[in-house]
């Protein structure tokens, strides 16, 4: 047993940043937990239907997320996915697979990431100076990786000018000026 | 200076004034003109100097093809040259200078040159400045290039903000004029989503500068009435003052939006965006460019092509002179003479080559003063229309290495088969020279493309407007003139240059571009290329098409190096990446350097520490007797799991993997498949499906991204999934005797005794009272050592806790620095030695390359060459001398051997000093290193003038039997 009276706390990647640009928002989710789904070879079956079991979710098809609340899952690989979910213990891997039931290989992804959620009117304007990805054209629900200056990304729309942004935590300092940049470019 | 040259009509708005300023003088225009009309509306007709031979000249065009209106636009760090003043919007306050002159621009000392023509030929430069030899570097070449160029950059940081962007389509066209808004209409009324993009700040095209009607109306009206209606459709998206510059693959263009170009300040926006169009089609409707005719002293100010003067008097309202002459070579002579007589500028005549007339010399130094014809009249005039017929813009076609193809009728190049994917031309662009016809085209292409992308809506009427007029001949230039006559107007080359560049062997016409430099300023010879051709042709005995065209690359027109950097500037240059203790280490005294994008602390410098040494010496001094503790973040994590991921890992590395028992870690060197190490690291195996790998900094992407290939492309077939968690986990190596008992401190409900807990055990447990870790027992600097991870969000939290923690045992942070320092004493190979040239057996790894299975690389390991008994071994080093310092890339000789390569032994890959023994000590490649322990040989370093003598000697330097790491 540890000697010390000293636990450990947690902090948002980005401190939990909450700003506005203009009438456009930029909210650290760090309310979100990510993991990250592997299908078994020959396993479809089964953890499709333990998707459906477990979170009422149907295995998303590539480019769109399919929600259930606040639950999302993500197709990222053939044979991988990502599920979003609201969570605030650093156990969310656990609870994911306890829920499987070993129809699928889990891994931990919520502090690989962070996310930014981004709304306001100059959303699309802001995104196209920093998504190659045409998210205008996207259905609500719509996912896609891609780059933004440089950093690897996910980006998945929620409503009309609301959208998710994920980028690599290490670099989250950078990928957030990118992001800010973007709105105060386009923003009167 | 009132606006003497204005007359009516045009589209500007007259209610409004702007004031603007010429080489310090205040002028006035009206928001609608460009530099070079309100210029021309002020009288002002020199407005720069030729680039070689200093000649006067004047507005020549009415468009980006502009060779000769090159200006400096603003002043102080903004200031920007060789700006086309026919490109320009007027905006209040607008400061423009003229350049490349010495002296004023009446009177310019360089215009010299001019006398010195002779001289001064094509390729001068070759044949001159030979003798004396001495004179080369000291007068010739700072004179050479104080000439040389032609505006001047201000030298300081451009403080404008560029930009980049992204946008789709379905169908981009490129080009606003008649057969662009025709296509627009057509393909936005058909429900297809359309960027229409022009580089004008209105569109319309020659609409606008044209007499003719469309629709029963004025063209200029209609293209306002077009434009209103694609600007309400939602699926279109109308993009003035942006140049497509580029065609790339798979459909994508690039194009340059001067966003704040006509503005006078940008407000801390970008200045201009650099986008890149992804579209599924794109229609080019670029027009084509009218070029002139060479005659005797066709340059002069007031020579100006004829669609620019009906440009001039019909779009801007201004009379680019008072007596206009005309040469032509086909109809829009006749053209430009009605419209000037309908707006009252009186015509001297119309010179028309059709007849046999032609000019041969013009007169006026500083502006046209008469014109001579062949008939040897002589005409008063101050301003000259030529017309030479007009070049369809295929240049976009070409830059997918496309040729142009000729065609007789029209005298022109138009685009060939061979188009980029996706690509279709339309209107003038495609030959089709008249407005009817190109508005027909336009329309017809809309509507068909949009129908082939499933938009079914109907596209409605073609606009009607009857075909002018239209018929040319070829005329390129004047044989009977004796004077020079030139073809390319920016860069100063004359029908003499191309003449003589044939006569001296530039047969081709790659040859005579390169040697004339014709067509190879800024204005890329838009009106110049195809006279140069048409003369070497003629004196080649060849066609046209037979002599061929030089090829077209992007961009179209020059494009600010600002602009393509974008937002990737100073500090924004790239992104960086963080530690999670960064925060921490910044309050501590951090020293961080740049390791791929990460920051990580080279060393914590302490108060009166003078200088690194004295941190790092430290640094690893206390780990060796007490603890230190580094943040490991940076190194690459890669989450293996599957039911056949041992396997798959047996595969991938060079040793075995298939029975490392859970709850154990492994060293694993990874060769590439020629059978050269390219990464080592360690592997642990959480449960029977899951194991966690680590990779070096530097290779974190590549090893996981040749795993990735070699999953999914050579082994499909095997359970095995991979995730990077790099980021994920902050993860720090506890070193030192006492890193036990600070452990012992941290972890919860876990016997961290050498028999519970050995060397490269490995285990997930939680630390501080609950919150979950990984520990791993594995060392780089040779103590006894873990690594300790926790989910990224305890980072911060978890180095105050450890530092807390070992505070007792008066714990240390160490940086990058000395990590090294350690990893040298203790013999570990890292990038210096594994160089991308090295085998395992080089590195004295050779052992961990197993024979009894495959894995990548192994095969190819057992090369002969590969395994020579007098190959290079990773050996350690000692100077003779304790008192002297290593230097890293000294090659080792024998004593006695000469200093050249065919003696060399190998090199120092690493050095250091040892805090621990109290002397420099290095990791090198030796020939026969490993049978040659207690020799000694010279290490020599021309480049750092070090030649000493040193001991080889096992590379572990401390602990060869690793009893401290074992303990």
């Amino acid at each position: 047993m540890a000697e010390l009276a000293f636990t450990l706390s947690a902090a948002p990647i980005l401190g939990g940043v909450n700003q506005s640009i203009g009438e456009n928002r930029i909210v650290e989710r760090d309310d979100l937990a990510l993991v990250s789904i592997a299908t078994p070879i020959d396993g479809e079956a089964s953890l499709t239907a333990s998707l459906e079991t477990g979170w009422g979710l149907a295995l998303p098809d590539p480019t769109v997320s399919t929600p259930r609340g606040e639950t999302r899952a993500v197709r990222t690989a053939p044979d991988q996915l990502l599920l979003i979910f609201q969570h605030g213990t650093p156990n969310a891997d656990a609870t994911v697979k306890s829920k499987l039931g070993g129809t699928g290989y889990t891994t931990d992804q919520t502090d690989a990431w962070v996310i930014l959620e981004v709304s306001g009117p100059k959303t699309l304007d802001a995104l196209e100076r920093l998504c190659p990805l045409d998210v205008s054209h996207f259905p609500d629900g719509g996912a896609g990786r891609t780059v933004m200056e440089h950093m690897g990304a996910m980006v998945i729309r929620l409503g009309a000018d609301r959208f998710l942004l994920l980028s690599a935590s290490s670099s989250a300092r950078s990928f957030l000026h990118a992001v800010e940049t973007s709105y105060r470019y386009v923003t009167d | 200076m009132t606006q003497v040259n204005r007359i009516e009509g045009g589209q500007i708005d007259r209610s409004n004034t702007l004031k603007f300023q010429w080489n310090e003088r205040w002028l006035s225009g009206h928001p609608g003109d460009t530099l070079a009309s309100a210029l021309l509306a002020n009288g002002v007709k020199l407005v720069g100097r030729s680039f070689k031979y200093h000649r006067p000249r004047g507005i020549f065009s009415a468009g980006s093809e502009e060779p000769n209106a090159l200006v400096q636009l603003r002043k102080g760090a903004a200031q920007e040259p060789n700006t086309r003043a026919t490109t320009v919007e007027l905006f209040d306050g607008l400061y423009a200078t003229s350049q490349n002159h010495r002296g004023s621009l009446e009177w310019d000392l360089m215009a010299a040159n001019d006398l010195l023509a002779p001289f001064l030929s094509a390729g001068f430069y070759y044949k001159t400045f030979m003798w004396p030899k001495a004179f080369w570097e000291k007068l010739y070449e700072p004179f050479i290039r104080s000439s040389a160029g032609l505006g001047r950059l201000s030298g300081r940081p451009d403080p404008d903000i560029y930009d980049h962007g992204y946008l789709h389509c379905d169908l981009l066209i490129i080009g606003a004029g008649p057969a662009g808004l025709a296509a627009a209409l057509a393909a936005g009324r058909a429900g297809a989503r359309v960027i229409l993009a022009d580089e004008d700040f209105c569109m319309g095209g020659r609409l606008n500068s044209e007499s003719y009607d469309v629709d029963g109306q004025s063209g200029a009206n209609w293209a306002a009435l077009a434009v209103t209606e694609l600007h309400a459709m939602e699926n279109v998206r109308c993009m003035t003052r942006t140049t497509v510059y580029g065609s790339y693959d798979h459909g994508i263009y690039g194009a340059l939006e001067r966003k704040a170009d006509h503005l006078a300040t940008s407000e801390g926006k970008p200045r201009q965006v650099l986008w890149r169009i992804y579209s599924q089609r794109a229609l080019l409707t670029a027009g084509a460019t009218e070029r002139s005719i060479a005659f005797g002293n066709n340059d002069r100010p007031g020579v100006m092509l004829a669609g620019a003067v009906r440009t001039f008097v019909n779009r801007f309202g201004v009379a680019p002179g008072r007596e206009v002459a005309i040469l032509t070579n086909n109809e829009d002579g006749l053209r430009t003479a009605a419209d000037l007589k309908a707006k009252g500028v009186q015509i001297r005549g119309v010179i028309d080559t059709r007849k046999g007339e032609t000019i041969v010399d013009t007169t006026g130094r500083k502006a046209l003063k008469s014109v001579t014809l062949n008939n040897g009249r002589k005409i008063s005039a101050d301003c000259l229309a030529v017309s030479g017929g007009w070049s369809p813009n295929v240049h976009l076609t070409c830059h997918h290495r496309g040729r142009p193809t000729w065609r007789e009728d029209i005298a022109a190049f138009v685009p060939g088969g061979d188009l980029p994917p996706g690509m279709t031309v339309a209107g003038a662009a495609a030959g089709h020279l008249t407005l009817a016809a190109t508005l027909a085209d336009g329309h017809e292409s809309g509507a068909r493309i949009s129908a082939e992308l499933g938009h079914a809506n109907a596209p409605g009427d073609t606009p009607s407007a009857e075909d002018e007029p239209f018929e040319t001949t070829a005329f390129w230039h004047v044989k009977e003139s004796k004077r020079r006559a030139w073809v390319d107007l920016q860069n100063d080359v004359t029908t003499k240059d191309v003449k003589q560049s044939h006569q001296e062997g530039f047969r081709s016409v790659e040859h005579l571009k390169r040697y004339t430099t014709l067509g190879m300023a800024t204005d890329q010879g838009k009106t110049a290329n195809i006279l140069g051709l048409s003369i070497m042709a003629e004196a080649s005995g060849k066609t046209i098409p037979e002599t061929g065209t030089t090829i077209f690359r992007p961009p179209y027109n020059p494009v600010a190096i600002g602009a393509f950097a974008g937002r990737a500037r100073g500090k924004d240059f790239r992104y960086f990446r963080l530690t999670p203790s960064h925060k921490w280490a910044e309050e501590n005294g951090a020293d961080f350097v740049e390791t791929g994008m990460w920051l990580r602390a080279q060393w914590f410098k302490k108060p009166g520490e003078k200088g690194w040494r004295d941190s790092v010496d430290r640094e690893a001094a206390q780990t060796r007797k007490s603890v230190g503790i580094c943040d490991v973040t940076t190194l690459g994590k890669i989450d293996i799991q599957g039911r056949d991921a041992a396997a798959f890992l047996n595969r991938i590395y060079s040793n075995p993997f298939l029975k490392l028992p859970v709850g154990k870690v492994r060293y694993g060197l990874m060769l590439r498949e020629d059978g050269i190490a390219y990464d080592d690291g360690t592997t642990a195996r959480l449960s029977e499906t899951h194991f966690v790998m680590t990779t070096t900094t530097a290779n974190a992407v590549t090893v996981f991204r040749n795993m990735e290939f070699v999953r999914q492309c050579l082994w499909p077939d095997l359970d095995v999934h991979l995730i990077s968690t790099t980021d994920g986990w902050a993860q720090f190596a506890v070193a030192g005797p006492n890193s036990r008992p600070l452990l012992q401190k941290v972890v919860d409900d876990l016997d961290l005794s050498n028999d519970a807990f050995p060397f490269m055990a490995c285990t997930e447990c939680t630390v501080f009272g609950g919150t979950p870790a990984r520990l791993f027992r594995i060392s780089f600097s040779g103590e006894l050592a873990y690594e300790i991870a926790v989910p990224t969000r305890f980072g911060d939290s978890m180095i105050r806790g450890l530092m807390a923690a070992g505070e007792e045992f008066e714990v240390v942070p160490y940086g990058t620095e000395a990590l090294g320092v350690m990893r040298i004493e203790k013999g570990h190979a890292a990038g210096n030695e594994l160089n991308g040239q090295t085998s395992a057996q080089n590195l004295g790894l050779g052992g961990m390359v197993s024979k009894k299975k495959d894995a990548i690389g192994s095969k190819l390991s057992e090369r002969d060459e590969m395994n020579r008994d007098d190959d290079l071994r990773l050996v350690g080093f000692r100077p003779k001398d304790r008192a002297a310092l290593l230097t890293a890339g000294a090659h080792f000789l024998r004593r006695g051997d000469p200093e050249d390569m065919a003696h060399d032994q190998g090199w120092m890959t690493s050095v250091a000093y040892s805090p621990e023994l109290g002397h420099s000590v290095g990791l090198g490649f030796l020939k026969r290193g490993s049978e040659r322990i207690g020799e000694t040989i010279r290490a020599y370093s021309p480049v750092r003038n070090q030649d000493i003598l040193v001991e080889v000697c096992s590379p572990h330097h401390i602990d060869p039997e690793g009893e401290r790491q074992r303990g």
